[in-house]
């Protein structure tokens, strides 16, 4: 059967490519815009996802990852000794000053812990010996410390509390929301830098569950002997992290609004082009009647039109937004797409062509057979 | 009023139309544009019908291709009786019974001559290689083989009509509408295509109805109805060449005199 759909697209090879053009920069706009946002947000659990803790204790109403408040380091045991953990230890997460070279300050997030080598924690290394951090005043610094920190290497010293910490590693990848760098240093130093008002206190328990151990069980049993704090599974841990950043700052908001105008605009270019192409050939719907068509074989032929302008906008604007991605990381922007998140955009695709073809529909519907005969 | 003549006992009628009415409404005011007119086809008859613009002419043919339904009358078609309170059925019944060949081809100019008729096929329920072998039997019929991979674009005024005749023609429809066919072809082109007219409805005895202003069209038509002011004033055999050479001389000497 001739694909009458097809066919008109291709012969009308500008149209089309204007179709196919506005679906193409919806379909960009909307991956680049939730994309980015995706990979800001990432930076709000990143450390949650990378640190091998299967539950997270922490202080009561604790917001997220980065805004910790104390409570006792004792705790610690109540978890050590419950059933199903395999291992307990505590996390201190602090902002920190840092004086730079130049004399000014800035904030940085440190995370201390005992031993950062038995939590896969930083995941990227670039420099440098973990195990080495136990052997005085010293830390891991990320490189994305540059952007506000200037340039560093490993043997610099920089002052901490007004204290010099001599930077032995450097890591990678290891990101927060609020931008501010972060170093990694022992349990002890970081308590130590922390003036006095950590003293005896911890930010977080981690834990990793006995192997075959359940964790609903193993987390009720946590708040049952940890009453005063909260108990977070990893997974529920990240997106508390996550979404309280959303719910703050207006990101999302901002980010809905953005997909919202990209399907607008992509609707529209579709919907005019297609009712453009749809008036230029009422003639040939009406003859499609006229030899004994229905609405029906029209809706087809329109519908087709949509689906196609859809199916290879949306290839268009994957790829575009593929060919963005590398130029993102350039400027330090990450852009995640999943394919969970590509496969709702193509059926968002789909669906948002075919409502642009409705209008059409509504055209065609209304056509008169009798137009065949006039001249 | 003349009345209309009716086809020769022998042949089967394909479509007849009795008391024709037609009233359209433009606001409050009512508009009568066919006014009791009939007119009956047999099976391969060719009739022309002529009238002035706007003597109702098209609005006859969309009720007699079964477009629009007459406000009141009665249209039998290939054997099936016209109900207007059914006008769903209409679109199966043109499916099925009638071919149209349009004044401006109407092609799809997308697609190849040979697509063309193979697309109007599928809308009449014929699909796969039984509508490729039926389009390319219609395109022979009207001698356009060779051009059967030819987008409309690229073939003349009289090919574009001959792939719209194939098309007509495919699936083999009782009854033929051509609406003013040869008006937008030269004479030597409109010629050929009423031969080709005439060869397909004598030899497939198909009924054609051919609208028209080309006096041209009497050479091969059976019967000439005209029609003005909703009303067929005439119904008749065309005149012959001799009777219409003789008429003119007729008229000279009154001149003359």
């Amino acid at each position: 059967m001739p694909n009458l759909a097809l066919k008109n697209l291709l012969h009308d090879k500008l149209r089309s490519a204007m179709t196919i053009a506005g679906v193409a920069f919806a379909v960009t706009l909307v991956f680049v815009q939730v994309g980015l946002f995706m990979g800001i947000l990432d930076n709000a659990s990143v450390t949650i996802d990378h640190l091998a803790a299967d539950l997270w204790v922490t202080s009561r109403n604790t917001p997220n990852v980065d805004f910790a408040h104390g409570f006792p380091e004792t705790l610690v045991q109540r978890a050590r000794s419950s059933p199903g953990v395999e291992r307990a230890d505590n996390l201190l997460i602090q902002f920190l000053n840092l004086t730079l070279p130049n004399g000014a300050e800035e904030g940085m997030l440190v995370y201390g812990l005992e031993d950062f080598t038995r939590w896969g924690m930083p995941w990227a290394i670039d420099s440098g010996n973990l195990e080495d951090l136990r052997r005085g005043a010293y830390m891991f610094l990320d490189a994305s410390a540059e952007r506000r920190f200037g340039k560093f290497s490993v043997g610099d010293y920089r002052e901490v509390m007004g204290r010099r910490v001599k930077i032995i590693g450097r890591s990678r990848e290891a990101l927060s929301f609020t931008t501010s760098p972060i170093a990694f240093l022992t349990y002890d130093l970081v308590q130590e830098l922390s003036g006095g008002r950590m003293d005896g206190r911890t930010t977080y328990i981690l834990v990793k569950l006995a192997p075959d151990a359940d964790a609903t069980a193993v987390a009720a049993e946590l708040r049952r002997r940890l009453p005063h704090n909260d108990v977070y599974t990893k997974a529920a841990w990240a997106k508390r992290s996550r979404n309280y950043w959303v719910a703050s700052t207006g990101i999302g908001l901002n980010m809905y609004l953005t997909v919202f105008l990209g399907c607008l605009v992509g609707v529209v270019v579709v919907t005019q082009t297609l009712y453009t192409s749809t008036m230029e050939h009422i003639k040939e719907f009406g003859t499609v009647k006229a030899i004994g068509g229905s609405n029906a074989d029209i809706y087809r032929i329109l519908g087709a039109q949509a689906v196609i302008a859809a199916v290879i906008g949306f290839i268009a604007g994957r790829l575009m937004a593929f060919a963005l991605a590398p130029a993102m990381e350039k400027i330090r922007l990450k852009l995640i797409i999943s394919h969970e998140f590509a496969a709702i955009v193509f059926v968002g695709t789909l669906v948002l062509c075919l409502v642009a073809a409705l209008v059409s529909f509504r055209k065609v519907a209304k056509i008169d057979p009798a137009l065949v005969f006039r001249g | 009023m003349p009345t209309a003549m009716a086809p020769e006992p022998a042949a089967k009628t394909v479509l007849e139309a009795t008391r024709i009415t037609k009233v359209f409404r433009e606001g409050r005011e009512e508009v009568s544009v066919l006014n009791g007119v009939d007119i009956a086809l047999g099976a391969g008859e060719i009739v022309a019908l002529e009238g002035p613009s706007g003597s109702g002419k098209t609005t006859f043919l969309s009720i007699l291709g079964c477009i629009l339904t007459p406000t009141s009358g009665r249209v039998v078609v290939d054997g099936e009786e016209i109900d207007p309170a059914r006008s769903h059925r209409l679109p199966a019944i043109r499916k099925r019974s009638i071919g149209f060949i349009f004044q401006q081809y109407n092609l799809f100019p997308a697609l190849t001559a040979l697509e063309n008729v193979e697309y109007a096929l599928n809308i009449k329920g014929v699909s796969g290689r039984a509508a490729r072998d039926q389009a390319e039997e219609a395109l022979a019929a009207v001698d356009l083989v060779d051009r059967r991979r030819f987008l409309p674009r690229d073939l003349s005024g009289g090919q574009k009509q001959r792939v719209a005749i194939a098309r007509a023609i495919a699936g083999k429809p009782a009854v033929l509408l051509a609406d003013e066919p040869t008006a937008n072809l030269d004479s030597a082109v409109g010629a050929q295509i009423l031969e080709l007219f005439r060869t397909l409805a004598k030899s497939e005895h198909r009924g054609l109805l051919i609208v028209t202003h080309d006096p041209n069209v009497r050479s091969i038509a059976d019967r000439v109805v005209k029609i003005r002011d909703g009303r067929i004033v005439a119904d008749s055999a065309p005149p012959s060449l001799a009777t219409r050479v003789t008429a003119r001389r007729g008229k000279s000497k009154e001149k003359a005199s």
